[in-house]
Formats: structure tokens, sequence, C-alpha cells
């Protein structure tokens, strides 16, 4: 059978394109090389140990091999991109320092200044560094911390050094090699013994400028029995040549504490993401990764959670859009490595005009972890018949009482769902875009309210922009 | 391992001398000189998804050596009237490098069923033909296996079973390969072909050395007796409208270690079965691939792994939905004791072509000691949203409480209800097992499994009558 005809909606992607002639104060020339690294850890004046962190970093990344698994990375090319840029001299501290040209670049993304008295803090990054930071004078009483990564090398070095690097090595992967040699920007949260952090804490995420590499790094520790929301949002310009985003997000939840981590992700069509996100959870921690990917040429990640101590619980929901020329190459892992255990990994995906999505996810239970629980369901929507869907599980159970349970389905939509919507006077676009929109409420409905409407703002445009 | 060629003789000269020894058309040897390639240029796992879940260490590649060619002299055959089990159509029967025994029953004969060596097919045009139309190109191997292609390469036996355009057969085809021999081994082949409308089945038996052996669950440890090998595939290709039904029982000797290729292709609205036990050896692998090209065609497999001691086992299947309105229903199920590790990996592919597809893929584990392991990979490939069906299921878990609890209530005691539940099961796959005989000797040797673990007592014991045919040759 034959897609089903959809209305031609005109793309309405470049309305969301941001690109400001911003001039950079500073930038290294494109390439990767030993000087690249020395140069991005000379201007940042760091210490030594970052300093022979970077290098040694380096020198794995060079050392590693490109994998061969998951999405083509063979476009990519390492010399052409710029490893960093500085937009502006110092961190703002107010809104009314900030750069004009950001503010605009910030307006269109619409940001209602009245927004941000509500947030709790916004630390927003413009391209490789931190511009703006406000943190509430509440979470600052609390004692919370809630800065740029380099802010946090600088102004927390025992708690930084403590943890950084512990959770993703550079070793772990090539890419976590080149982000721990020339990562730049990113937050650093540490929350308090106890500490409740009422709000969530939110970071906007750009790229701006063509072929710009965004390597930030985010660390987030936990203390024990506290509890923080984190969420993240990314947008990016279209541009045509290819744009690399390689993060590390590192969080550490230590006993008892709880900590959710939202991420949005809308990078435009040009951009590899390649991302390593783990978490640790330490005893009756709580760790969840609620992920949404759409955009991107290529976007590989994997949330991951390792449970190290008892009775702690992970949950990861994931989400991935893929359309035209897209491969979302996503998924979870949860590792269990202590006793009483629980996780729980939701994946939902549609891919439509060729798009590709593919879930890639690992469940283990290593000897010693006793009793443990996890579930993982994977459900795939393909919209049309030139795209294509993918589900690679692995689960690896090495202690004899776990109970596991994996599901996966994929079809297409339900032609008789969209027969009922459009005897009720909708478009086929309209029924087909509402019932996609509920095979993702799974995911929707763990958002704060205003980015729920974001997001299904976002798969709209999804929807809308590629049919023709 | 860092071999080239998994098994040393896997080379030109070794294809080539085989080749003349038994006197194949020059087609033949080009097929095995283009597997000898492969073997060397292919990696042991081109399916990058598995590529770490395949442990090749306790295989002794080089400690064994194979066998010379097996000619087609069946005429010969000391053994011309070894027993047909009961109920069966025929029966061949291969030990270590000889053909030990062959025979038909009246009717299969008279339905000009043909069972036995590629030479002997070879040797008459109607067969000659039906072999080679099957297996030209290497269409009957896949391509990217590298352990089947060792089969193609250097097999020194070849096995050919044809049932004519129409044939209904009573009872299995029984191929029988027991592996005894210490330090050698069978490379070998197997190819079926139905033709239209054709009706069969197949029991293929993989034996070790002494079936008796199982009463003495304290016999010596395997490390004692060198490691002996059994390479071999099922190559079944299904005409338009013809149903296959194959049951495979492997119950190798602790020593041994197998290396099994299936495959099938279907042909329009043709049926096929697979219900099989991986019991035995000390490490076993087992690969199917169901080609799914004719509309309508359909595959229902089924597979269990009982592991023990330290064996490792190692699944893996491809269902490769081609054609319109096809359907592949697998289920895999294993129970794990002691230090066993089983590798259950499989991977639907539906192509754009296959529109109305219904596959499902269910892959359950139960441990039952905590030194064992389970890695299941059940994948899906989908181009074609077109389906009645895609999915795949997968649990891990122990014995359920409440069920033991229940046949306690019952007057079970706790370890009779434990064994009970972990046989049940595996019975699905065993009640597949066509020869009433054959199944209650894979029951009984499930529960000698199950009893040289958790101890207690054998009950279910086949009497000695019921163990057909059974040949410690």
């Amino acid at each position: 059978m034959a897609a089903p005809k959809q209305d031609i909606v005109r793309d309405k992607r470049d309305e969301f394109a941001f690109h400001d002639d911003l001039v950079y104060l500073k930038q290294v020339k494109r390439g990767l090389s030993r000087e690249t690294v020395e140069e991005i850890s000379a201007i940042k004046g760091e210490p030594q140990w970052m300093h022979d962190y970077r290098i040694r970093s380096y020198e794995h990344f060079l050392k590693r091999p490109m994998p061969t698994w998951g999405g083509d990375l063979t476009k990519i090319d390492f010399d052409k991109i710029v490893y960093y840029r500085k937009p502006s001299e110092r961190e703002e501290k107010s809104w009314d320092d900030v750069p004009d040209q950001i503010k605009k670049t910030f307006e269109k993304l619409g940001i209602p200044e009245a927004e941000r008295k509500f947030l709790a803090g916004v630390g927003a990054q413009y391209d490789s560094e931190v511009v703006y930071h406000s943190v509430k004078e509440e979470l600052s009483k609390l004692g919370v911390v809630f800065m740029g990564t380099d802010q946090g090398l600088k102004e927390y070095p025992e708690i930084f050094k403590k943890y950084f690097g512990t959770v993703v090595p550079p070793e772990d992967n090539k890419f976590s090699a080149l982000n721990a040699a020339v990562w730049s920007g990113g937050s650093f949260v540490y929350v308090p013994p106890g500490v409740d952090v009422p709000l969530p804490l939110q970071a906007y995420f750009r790229i701006n400028g063509e072929n710009t590499g965004q390597f930030e790094r985010t660390l987030i520790v936990v203390d024990e029995g506290a509890s923080v929301h984190y969420i993240e949002g990314c947008t990016a310009p279209l541009y045509a040549t290819d744009a690399l985003h390689v993060a590390v997000v590192e969080v550490i939840a230590l006993p008892k504490a709880k900590v959710r981590y939202t991420t949005i992700q809308n990078w435009s069509n040009d951009v590899y993401n390649l991302v390593t996100k783990r978490a640790h959870a330490h005893e009756d921690a709580t760790v969840e990764w609620i992920d949404a990917n759409t955009g991107s040429r290529l976007t590989m990640k994997y949330p991951s959670i390792y449970l190290r101590g008892k009775r702690a619980t992970a949950d990861i929901i994931s989400v991935a859009v893929a359309g035209k020329g897209q491969h979302q190459d996503t998924g979870a892992k949860a590792v269990h490595l202590a006793a009483d255990t629980k996780s729980r990994i939701v994946s939902k995906s549609v891919s439509k005009d060729g798009g590709r999505t593919s879930y890639r996810g690992q469940l283990k239970v290593a000897p010693g972890a006793t009793n443990v629980v996890a579930s993982v369901r994977c459900d795939a929507l393909m919209l049309d018949d030139v795209s294509r869907s993918d589900t690679y599980p692995y689960i690896d159970i090495q202690e004899d009482d776990t109970s596991m349970s994996h599901e996966a389905t994929v079809g297409r939509i339900s032609q008789d769902q969209v027969f009922y919507l459009m005897s009720r006077g909708l478009t086929e676009n309209e029924s087909q875009n509402l019932i996609v929109q509920g095979f993702l409420e799974v995911f929707t409905k763990e958002l704060p309210m205003e980015y729920a409407i974001e997001f299904n703002r976002l798969v709209k445009l999804e929807m809308e922009g590629g049919v023709g | 391992m860092t071999d080239t060629h998994l098994l040393a003789a896997a080379t030109e000269a070794t294809a080539r001398r085989l080749s003349a020894d038994l006197e194949e058309p020059d087609w033949l040897l080009d097929e095995r000189l283009d597997a000898v390639r492969r073997v060397a240029d292919l990696p042991d796992e081109t399916n990058t998804l598995w590529t770490t879940y395949l442990d090749l260490r306790p295989v002794r590649f080089d400690d064994v050596t194979t066998y010379e060619a097996v000619d087609g002299g069946l005429v010969q055959l000391a053994a011309e009237d070894e027993r047909l089990p009961d109920g069966a159509a025929a029966l061949i029967h291969i030990t270590d490098g000889r053909v030990v025994g062959r025979v038909r029953s009246a009717a299969a004969q008279a339905a000009g069923v043909f069972v036995g060596t590629f030479a002997e097919a070879l040797a008459e045009p109607r067969l000659a033909r039906a072999f080679r139309s099957a297996v030209l190109g290497g269409k009957s191997i896949a391509a990217d296996d590298r352990f089947g292609q060792v089969s193609r390469a250097i097999a020194s036996i070849g096995v050919f079973v044809h049932v004519p355009d129409g044939v209904e057969l009573s009872g299995p085809v029984v191929v029988r390969w027991s592996v005894d021999e210490p330090a050698r081994a069978v490379v070998s082949r197997t190819v079926v072909v139905l033709g239209e409308r054709a009706r069969a089945g197949l029991l293929e038996e993989l034996e070790g050395p002494d079936v008796g052996a199982m009463q003495a669950p304290e016999a010596a440890p395997a490390a004692a007796v060198a490691q002996n090998q059994w390479w071999g595939t099922t190559e079944a290709v299904l005409g338009d409208g013809s149903a296959l039904d194959v049951a495979g029982l492997q119950d190798f000797g602790p020593s041994t270690v197998g290396f099994v290729s299936r495959t099938a292709i279907t042909g329009r609205d043709a049926a096929l079965t697979w219900a099989l036990a991986h019991v035995g050896g000390a490490w076993s692998k087992s690969r199917i691939d169901n080609h799914l090209v004719g509309q309508g065609s359909s595959v229902h497999q089924a597979e269990i792994a009982f592991g023990g001691a330290s064996q490792i086992v190692d699944l893996s299947s491809y269902t490769h939905h081609v054609g319109t309105d096809t359907t592949g229903d697998l289920l895999s199920k294993g129970v794990f004791q002691d230090r066993a590790r089983a590798y259950i990996k499989g991977l639907i592919r539906i192509d754009r072509s296959a529109h109305g597809t219904d596959s499902y893929l269910g892959e359950f584990g139960m441990l039952l000691a905590k030194k064992a392991r389970s890695v299941t990979i059940p994948s899906l490939e989908i181009d074609q949203p077109d389906v009645r069906r895609a999915s795949h299921a997968s649990s891990v878990a122990p014995i359920d409480e409440s069920q033991v609890f229940y046949a306690m209530t019952r007057g079970l005691s706790e370890d009779e209800a434990r064994k009970a539940i972990t046989l049940a099961f595996l019975e699905p796959v065993v009640a597949r097992i066509p020869l009433l005989a054959v199944q209650e000797r894979l029951r009984e040797r499930l529960e000698v499994k199950w009893v040289e673990a958790h101890g207690g007592m054998v009950e279910h014991a086949a009497s000695e009558g019921m163990l057909t045919g059974s040949t410690a040759a």
C-alpha cells in the first residue's frame, strides 16, 4: 500500500533558523591539533591538571578508531571544525549586560522577559561559552550552585576535581575523548545535602556560526537526599556544511538523591549530534532521563544509568523523530550493579520521509546485582514506506533472580484512527499529527507545561516540514 | 583467535583434493573455491550488532583434523540393514567420517524420494539438476556466514534429500550424525529440496559417542578428552505450496564443539517449521537464515536450549521477509544452570517489498544458578510499515514462585515442582519433535540434565526399547 497522501505544507523550519552576524572575540583556527588543545586551555587559564587531562584525552582520541556501528560518521571532517569560539569576554551577571545580538536570538527563541523571573535560573549558552547566567537569590541561599562549567572549575575546584570525568572517562569512547580534549561551556550544578530545588534549572543551548563545534560539558552533582530537575533545550540554525555537537553529561546522584534530566533537542539537519550522557545512581537514589531527539543529520545518544547502590532506581524515556535525511540512533542503557535495583526504559520513535530511527539499548545485570526488576518497551511508528525503523536491544543477565521483560513493536498509523478523526472534521495531516502527538504522550506528559507546548509545536513542525 | 581460516584445513588445496576425490563437476569445485575465498575474507561475525557476543575462546580450531572424502559407495555398506526407526520414511546415518547406514521405507522408495550423498545425486541427471539449481552460486548458504562457508568449502560429505513434486511423506527422513572420534572434525552439508506441493519431515539427530553415558552423571570431566567438532549445514529449498517440518536434536557429548548453519528459501505459499533442541556439546553455535521469498510463505520456528556445566550456547536467527504476506513466528527458550552461558540473537528484517508481513520473535530465558548468564538480542530492521505485525518480546526471570507454590499444594515436593515447571517451560518444542520415541528420549535427556545439577531422581526413564535405533557405532 502506498503512503497516505498528506497536505503539502511549506517548510517552516527557516522561521526557526538563527544566524546573527556576531563578532567573536576569540576563536581558534579550524582543525584539531595538540596546539588547538593547548590554546583552548591557555585562553581559559586553567589549572595544570585540566591542561594535562585535555592533552591525555586528545592523545586517546587520536588512537581510538572511529566506531563502525551506528550511523554513518564518514562525512565528519575534523579538520573543518572550529573547536573554540568565545563571543564575549566575561560571564554576564545581568540580562542588561548581554550583547544585543545575543538577546535578539533569545527573543526569536521566544523566551519572554517575564518568564525569566519565573525560571529558577537561566544558563544560556551562545556558541561555546556561557554568556548569561542568573541564579535566583534563593537558590544561592540554599547553597545550590548553577553556573557555567568553566566557572565551576574556577570557583569550586574541590567538588569539580572530585567528580569530573569519574562517570564518563575520556577513554570511554572516541567522542568522549574529543569532548574531554576541547570541552568548553556547559553547566555545573551542585545541590547540597537535603536540598530540594523547588523549580527546574534550565539552560538553553545554541549553535551559531557555520561549522562551529559545540563541545559542552555538563557536570551535575546531587548530594545526599537532595533533589533537582535540570532541563536543557537545544535548537540550531540551518547550514549546509556539517556541524558537530559532541557533548558529555555526567550526573552523580549520591545516596537518596533524586535527579531528573530533561532534554528537548532540535538540531538543524546538518548537525552530527554525538553525545555521551551517563549517570551514577548510588544507594536509594533515583535518576530519570527524559530525552527527546528531533532534527540533526545523525544523532547517536544513549542516556545511561549505572545503578551502583542498593535500591537505586532508573527511569528513562527516550523519544526520537526522524525526517528526511535524518538518522536518530538513540536508545538507553541501564546497568544494574547492585542488589534490589530497578529500571524502566520506554522508547518511542517516529520515522517519516525516508528518515531512519534506530533504538539501540542495553540492559545489563551484573553478578551480585540480585533481585533486579527491569523492563524495556520500544515502540516505533513509521509514517510511510520510504522510512526505516530498527530495534537493537542488548539484554545481558548474570543473576538468576532477575525479573526482566522486554517488548517492541513497529507499525504504521492506523488508518481507522485517521478516518475517524477526519470524520470529525480534521484534515488528514491534522489527524496524523494528533495521532503522533498521542503516541509520544508518554514523553510529553513528563514535561513542564511550557515545554510540552513547545515540544508539540516542534512535532507539528516536523510533521509538516518535510512533506513533499 | 588469530587464524585466518578457522579450520586450518579450509584451504584451496583441501577443496581441490576433496573435489577431485569425489569426482565433482567443475561447477561444484568452483563453489568450493568461492567459499574458500569467503572463509579467508570474512570476519567471524559480520553483523556488527553481534560482534562482541561471539565467544570462540573454548574452541580448539588447531587441535582437530578433518576427514577425507566420503564417497558415494553406499551400495557396499555393511550396515545397509540398519533398522528404520518406527514411523520414519528414511534414515541415513553417518558416524564420524563414514556412512554407516541408509534405508528407505517402501513408500518412500515408491514415491521416488532420494536420500543419499551428493556424489550419488550428481550421478543421476534428474537429481543433479535439482541439486545444482538449489545450491548454485552459494545461494543456499548465507554469504556472510563464515562458519557455513567452511562447510561449503571443505565438506567431506554431503547429504542430499529430494522429495519430488506432489509427494507427501507420512514420516520424517532421519539424518543422524554420530560424533565419536577425539581430535577430529566432521565437515558436512545437508541439502533438502522439496518439489511443488511436496510435504515432508526431516529429523536431524546430532549425537555424542555414548547415549548410555547419561545414566552416569558423575562421569569423568570433559577436559580429559580431546575436543572434537561437527560442522554442518541444513540447506532447505521449498517449492511452491510445499511443507517441510524440520526437527533437530543436538545432544553431543561433553567434549564436542558444534557449528550448525541452517538456511531455508521458501516458494510461494510454502510452509516451514523448525523445532530445534540444543542440549549437549561443550560449545555450540547455531545460525538460522529464513528467507521468506514466496508470496504467502511462512516459517514457524521453536528452539530450546538447556545449558549446564560450563556450556556455551550461541543461537542466532535471521528472518528475512522478501515476499508479500509472509509470516515469521520465532520462539527461543533457554534454561541455564551451573556456569552455562547463552547468547540468543535474532534479527527480523522486513524489506520494502514485503507488504503484509506478520513477524514475531520471542526470546525467553530462565536462569537457575547465580553463575549462569543469558544474553538476548532480539532486533528488528524494518523498511516496510505496512505490516500485520512486527514485534518482539524477551524476558528473563527465575522460576515463578507462585507456580512452585501451586504445584506443592497439589502434592509435589518443592524439588519436583521446580523440575516440572522448568521442563514444562521447554515442552512447547519437545512436543513438536515428530517421532514419539525421539520425543521421549529428549524429555528424558532434559530431565537427566536437571538432575545432574539439582539432584533427585529421573522419573521419566524411557524404556530401553524406546531408544529407537540407538546405535553407538
